[in-house]
């Protein structure tokens, strides 16, 4: 498959703060990666210098295999961006906005595509109200039309369904997901981790201008490692806790509850335990590590 | 250099000055109110003075000729700042479009802006003191494309310092007209300023020609060595200001102020 986004050793400098810090990585054609990291981590810094609107301190972007300093205009005509916090001309109609929007991108029969696009994210009943009108979800809903008019090779979505309601996330996932399958590649930045999970092939952690880590979504939670077993008790619950602590797990009673971390290894040493000393419980939950545990711990390491 | 791109940036402002009250009062209402308060001042002047020129039609021409620098040195900031209020800086400059392209839209709007404005003060100033534009002969086509290009010069001056130093600087807008009004000899003769503001004043494009209107209404011939000299002056700061443009956009991508919330 040919990489169709190429970065080598990205930095980008505002005066003494670092905000990117010599990154690299690339993204093939099909793929969908996610961007992610805390607030301020330099991910929204990373998606401006892909498109070109803030010029990197040092390194190099290539997409599809050609460099902006040459190619700008046939980049951008094949690359499309959508974000929750940007803003389209407020005192314009949905339907003026997209048309002018159409025509930066020389998109042919504008007007039935708008159309098609608006009713496929439920904003065709507004298509004639005044953009500053608009709710913010209306209006996230709105730059995802515009991200789709030129049907784009390369598609930046930065915190894509951020203020929409869960049923239309879906639905934005789920176009997401055919614009892959039409042979898009897609660079995603989220803060719902099971957005990502759901979407993405693999995973860039950025903290501090850096990537700490890339790998699968499934196996970034792996390196969490810790399991979470939830008891409800019957009895034992004393001797429960007693045999967790001896075991060096942590736990905590909540009501009937006991809950235990432990790494996924260990749940059948656990259990086996459990039943040594007859302890009786009516329900056993397992949650697996998740991706959201996986940032939860990242960041939280960066706290202390 | 793309067409449909271009035009539709004049798309866009088209759509926008239609539901813009305020940008309405650009076109009409303050070019309206200038000429009825120097109209009524110069009126005033011609009762009370006796012979020479016909002071109403030269104050007349002064202010209607004015009125391309100041419409002109606005038009295309108006154009940008309200790109920057609205944070659409990051849609319009994340397409293909490219700044050439954007510069020439909006300064294609600022020129059919200035037309209706002109023509409509051009009606207003024959129905209210029968002045006509052609009692300037040929000359006013000239003089009204110099003030223009060097109103457009001033703009993009002050639009380059705007993405480059941020909003504090937007006074300049309204303000630079006023600042260069003074050194451009409008309303009187280049001899009336002291000898150090004549050194500052010839290096303004506009002085020359206001010089000659003067001349031109007092019956005298236009100098082409002046004009020479004016429209000299008129490229050379119009590539200047076109060149600290492009600089001040490629610094605003280093230090990240297209993308500020301004």
């Amino acid at each position: 498959m040919n990489t169709v986004l190429e970065v080598k050793h990205l930095t980008k400098k505002f005066g003494k703060f670092t905000a990117v810090n010599n990154i690299s990585f690339s993204v093939k054609e099909g793929e969908i990666v996610g961007l992610l990291g805390p607030n301020g981590a330099g991910k929204t810094t990373t998606v401006f210098m892909l498109l070109n609107l803030i010029t990197p301190t040092n390194g190099q972007i290539r997409i599809f295999g050609q460099d902006y300093l040459t190619h700008r205009e046939e980049i951008l005509q094949h690359l499309n961006y959508s974000s929750t916090y940007v803003e389209m001309a407020p005192r314009l109609t949905v339907f003026e906005n997209l048309l002018v929007m159409a025509k930066l991108y020389q998109v042919h029969k504008a007007p039935d595509l708008i159309v098609e696009l608006t009713k496929k994210f439920g904003v065709f009943d507004y298509l004639y109200t005044l953009h500053r009108k608009l709710s913010d979800g209306q209006k996230t809903r709105v730059y995802l039309c515009k991200a789709f008019l030129n049907n784009p090779k390369l598609l930046l979505l930065d915190e894509p369904t951020a203020s929409l309601d869960p049923d239309i996330a879906a639905m934005v996932r789920k176009e997401v997901l055919s614009l892959r399958d039409r042979g898009a590649t897609i660079l995603l930045t989220s803060h719902n981790m099971a957005e990502v999970e759901e979407v993405c092939d693999r995973v860039l952690f950025i903290n501090h201008g850096k990537i700490v880590a890339r790998d699968t979504p499934e196996e970034l939670a792996k390196k969490v490692r810790k399991a979470r077993v939830h008891l409800m008790m019957k009895d034992g619950a004393k001797r429960t806790m007693m045999f967790a602590r001896k075991a060096g797990f942590s736990a905590a009673v909540e009501g009937r509850y006991v809950t235990i971390s432990v790494d996924e290894q260990d749940i059948a040493y656990l259990l086996a335990g459990l039943a040594d000393l007859e302890v009786d419980y009516r329900e056993i939950s397992i949650d697996k590590p998740t991706l959201e545990d996986y940032f939860v711990k990242m960041t939280r390491k960066d706290i202390s | 250099m793309s067409w449909t791109r271009i035009g539709a940036i004049i798309q866009k402002s088209w759509y926008n000055s239609q539901r813009d009250v305020f940008r309405l009062f650009d076109i009409f209402f303050w070019p309206a109110f200038s000429l009825f308060v120097w109209g009524l001042f110069a009126g005033y002047l011609s009762q009370t003075a006796v012979g020479g020129v016909n002071i109403l039609f030269l104050l007349l021409g002064a202010v209607i000729l004015w009125t391309f620098f100041d419409r002109a040195s606005k038009d295309i900031s108006l154009a940008m700042i309200d790109e920057l209020w609205n944070r659409n800086f990051v849609s319009l400059f994340s397409t293909p479009l490219t700044v050439g392209e954007y510069l020439v839209g909006v300064t294609v709007v600022a020129a059919i802006k200035l037309i209706i404005s002109m023509v409509f003060m051009l009606f207003l100033a024959s129905m209210l003191y029968g002045f006509q534009i052609t009692s300037l002969g040929l000359y006013w086509i000239p003089a009204a494309v110099g003030l223009t290009i060097f109103g457009w010069s001033l703009s993009l001056l002050v639009q380059a310092c705007i993405i480059r130093f941020g909003h504090t600087v937007e006074v300049f807008i309204w303000a630079i007209a006023v600042m260069i009004q003074p050194l451009s000899c409008v309303f009187y003769p280049l001899t009336a300023l002291p000898a150090w503001a004549q050194t500052l004043a010839l290096g303004l494009p506009s002085t020359y020609l206001f010089e000659n209107m003067r001349t031109t209404m007092a019956g005298g011939a236009v100098r082409l060595d002046q004009l020479v000299i004016s429209f000299s002056l008129n490229i050379l700061y119009f590539l200047l200001s076109l060149l600290f443009f492009y600089r001040s956009f490629d610094r605003a991508k280093v230090k990240g102020n297209l993308i500020k919330n301004y």
